[in-house]
């Protein structure tokens, strides 16, 4: 009890706290279009929110096999519930909490600086689609049932479009935002036949499984597809790249930490779902190849951005693939240390395209001097994203590959192990070329951000760096078992991520070896610039989807409105014909009168 | 008690009259009368039929039938002339206005 109030009235606290901001900033017209004064309503929401989740993990710590589930009745039917609203507390929703809105407070004040070029009115619009955003984040998290996350999900959908195409006047973020928006939709199908087939299989929407093992897969595909969209996995990858095109804070919020974080985050939370075996190992093999694939891209980005985009792609592909091997605290340890040194990274990006105005790398350099915090939380960020030991990535991405050894999966176990290598190597790629390096013209005026975005790179630097060693407590939360030993796999991996960092100092940092001894990658950065899955899907769209619709345009158009047509002539033509018995003479009536008449009696005498 | 068949059958030949001459006058006078004329083959079957029955309903609808018939006879001698009035004759070869 704090202050009071129950955990649940916490609970509460924490969902609605930035849902009546967000409210309060789209109803009061005059508040939002001032700007600041909607980021601090906005900000402390978020920070209502933190305090709310901080207080639910201390309670959750002290005892972590406890769960809290409040629901009010949602759905009734003819006597019955078909699904309950509220909150379910336990060891597996409390974290991600946490992790929701730390990093999301933290944006939102790097925001205050970031943004503050923009005109109040978009500031405050901002602001508001923020605090929306936590809101929907948070009832996917706290849900106690698969319609309610399903709701959620489907808001921070929605979120994360009007986010992603804030600056709606660019042609480019509006297509962005529509890209995102109907990419995960199509997966979301997915979603919605799962949900479909779990409620006529088992009469409700809870989290475990039906006995029928055929319909119990189908679901998992169904949901894995969801995961897909939403943890942007290979081939569904596409659209997180191009939201780059939102603001950057955005980025960190959204596409690092939070809502592509949710695809993981659902399949830890119905885990039993999941555990059909064929979806298993799909996702061991999808996630590790995506985890592969967007690494080797990564490291041809030439925009700060991208190259993280595209490492998040891969790192979500490590816990997705860590979830397959059925290993939860690899997977979710991994998610949980991930947001904070990723949003680190998105933000420290942003803090650089502050000041030097442009994403593209070439235009950085020796940015050292100038930005001394920056440089330094960033590089924090950089190591832990890279694996060196101590910092929080190695202990969490230490377990994925132990897990993927135990479990016998070597072809994904492989994948990863190079994609380590890779991780390393772009983001020593990016250091090296940002902050040393040559000075440009464009980081000649640069100077270093104010507090109000230091501020949160430090809290998420420390997170980054301190996490790593809290894997037993986390291990508690979820109730599994966890003892940190260094065996031949983790060392392997730490060696490669050492040898990544020293080749692109090698590269990048002393320039021992000349760039142009990587053109062997150029066949790739064209496949990357090219967007050749980008390509695919338009191939797919353009000649299977509107062939298909022009087969069955050309069936509705034919026989379908043929058979209306020929009833319709059919009808028009018979009215032609019987409007010549209307002879307008008189005698003609009655003679009708008369057959008639005939034809009765007739049929009287002989019936 | 005079026997129904004579009665029935001066009815029919009286109805057949009626008809003989709606379809074959052009004059819309003779057609009215020649309606009259089925008119009052009807009355007689309800007359004939009634005193066969020893039941008055029949003569009872025979008066109403006779009411009616006046009734119809001016909404029929009107038409007529409205008929005069619009193509100066009362022959109906020449209304067609309802023909499809």
């Amino acid at each position: 009890m704090l202050f009071g109030l129950s955990p649940v009235a916490w609970a509460l606290v924490a969902l609605f706290a930035p849902l009546a901001a967000a409210f309060v900033i789209a109803v009061a017209v005059p508040l939002r279009k001032a700007g600041k004064p909607a980021a601090y309503l906005a900000i402390l929401a978020a920070a209502l929110s933190l305090v709310g989740a901080v207080f639910l993990m201390l309670r959750q710590l002290r005892a972590p096999s406890d769960i809290l589930i409040q629901t009010v009745r949602w759905l009734p039917s003819s006597g019955q519930t078909i699904a309950d609203i509220g909150v379910r507390i336990d060891g597996i929703s409390v974290p991600m909490l946490v992790v929701v809105t730390t990093v999301a407070t933290s944006v939102q004040v790097f925001s205050l600086g970031y943004m503050a070029d923009e005109p109040p009115a978009a500031f405050g619009r901002y602001f508001g689609y923020h605090s929306l955003f936590i809101f929907s984040m948070n009832t996917l998290v706290l849900a106690p049932n698969v319609l309610q996350l399903f709701a959620g999900w489907e808001l921070v959908g929605l979120t994360s479009y009007l986010l992603i195409g804030f600056y709606w006047q660019k042609p480019s973020a509006a297509r962005a935002a529509v890209k995102a928006f109907w990419t995960t939709k199509l997966a979301d199908m997915g979603f919605v036949a799962g949900v479909v087939l779990l409620f006529v299989s088992t009469g409700g929407f809870g989290w475990t499984a039906p006995t029928d093992p055929t319909l119990h897969m189908w679901i998992g595909f169904g949901l894995f597809l969801a995961v897909m969209g939403k943890s942007a996995q290979f081939p569904l990858h596409i659209w997180l790249p191009d939201a780059m095109e939102g603001p950057t804070p955005v980025s960190a919020l959204l596409h690092a930490a939070t809502m592509v974080a949710a695809g993981v985050y659902l399949i830890v939370r119905a885990n039993p779902l999941f555990q059909a075996l064929p979806v298993r190992e799909l996702m061991t093999w999808l996630g590790a190849f995506t985890a592969l694939f967007a690494a080797i891209i990564a490291v041809v980005q030439t925009d700060i951005k991208k190259v993280l985009a595209y490492s998040t792609c891969s790192q979500l592909g490590y816990m997705v693939s860590a979830l397959g091997a059925g290993s939860l605290m690899g997977g979710y340890f991994h998610l949980t240390t991930h947001a904070a040194f990723k949003a680190l990274l998105f933000l420290g990006a942003g803090s650089v395209i502050h000041a030097v105005h442009s994403n593209e790398l070439a235009d950085m350099g020796y940015l050292w001097p100038k930005m001394k915090v920056t440089a330094v939380t960033f590089i924090f960020g950089a190591l832990a994203l890279a694996g060196v030991p101590g910092l929080a990535g190695f202990f969490s991405k230490d377990l994925i590959l132990e897990a993927l050894y135990e479990h016998h999966a070597y072809g994904p176990l492989g994948m990863l192990m190079i994609a380590a290598f890779l991780t390393a190597f772009y983001m020593g790629r990016v250091v090296f070329l940002a902050f040393f390096g040559k000075a440009t013209k464009k980081t000649q005026a640069a100077h270093e951000s104010g507090p109000s975005m230091l501020a949160p790179l430090v809290l998420l630097a420390v997170l980054s760096v301190g996490l790593g060693y809290f894997g037993k407590r986390f291990a508690g939360l979820y109730g599994v078992e966890y003892h940190f030993h260094l065996g031949a796999v983790g060392g392997a991996a730490s060696v490669l991520g050492l040898a990544g960092l020293v080749l692109a100092y090698a590269v990048y940092g002393a320039r021992w070896l000349p760039e142009s001894s990587f053109a062997f990658l150029a066949p790739v950065a064209q496949v990357a610039r090219s967007g050749a899955v980008d390509k695919l899907y338009l191939f797919a769209f353009h000649k299977l989807a509107l062939g298909l619709a022009n087969i069955v345009g050309w069936f509705d158009r034919y026989v379908v409105d043929g058979v209306m047509n020929f009833l319709a002539w059919a009808t028009i033509m018979g009215g032609r014909r019987a409007r010549k018995l209307q002879t307008g003479n008189a005698a003609d009536y009655v003679y009708a009168v008369i057959a008639g008449a005939v034809v009765l009696a007739t049929w009287g005498i002989l019936r | 008690m005079m026997p129904l068949q004579p009665v029935l059958l001066l009815s029919a030949a009286l109805f057949s009259v009626g008809i003989y001459g709606v379809i074959s006058r052009r004059n819309v006078i003779g057609i009215l009368l020649s309606v009259e004329l089925m008119m009052n083959a009807v009355n007689i079957n309800f007359v004939a039929f009634s005193h066969y029955h020893q039941s008055s309903v029949g003569q009872v609808f025979a008066v109403f039938a006779i009411a009616l018939t006046v009734a119809e006879v001016v909404v029929g001698l009107a038409l007529v002339i409205l008929l005069y009035r619009s193509q100066k004759d009362v022959l109906v070869d020449g209304a067609r206005a309802l023909k499809g």
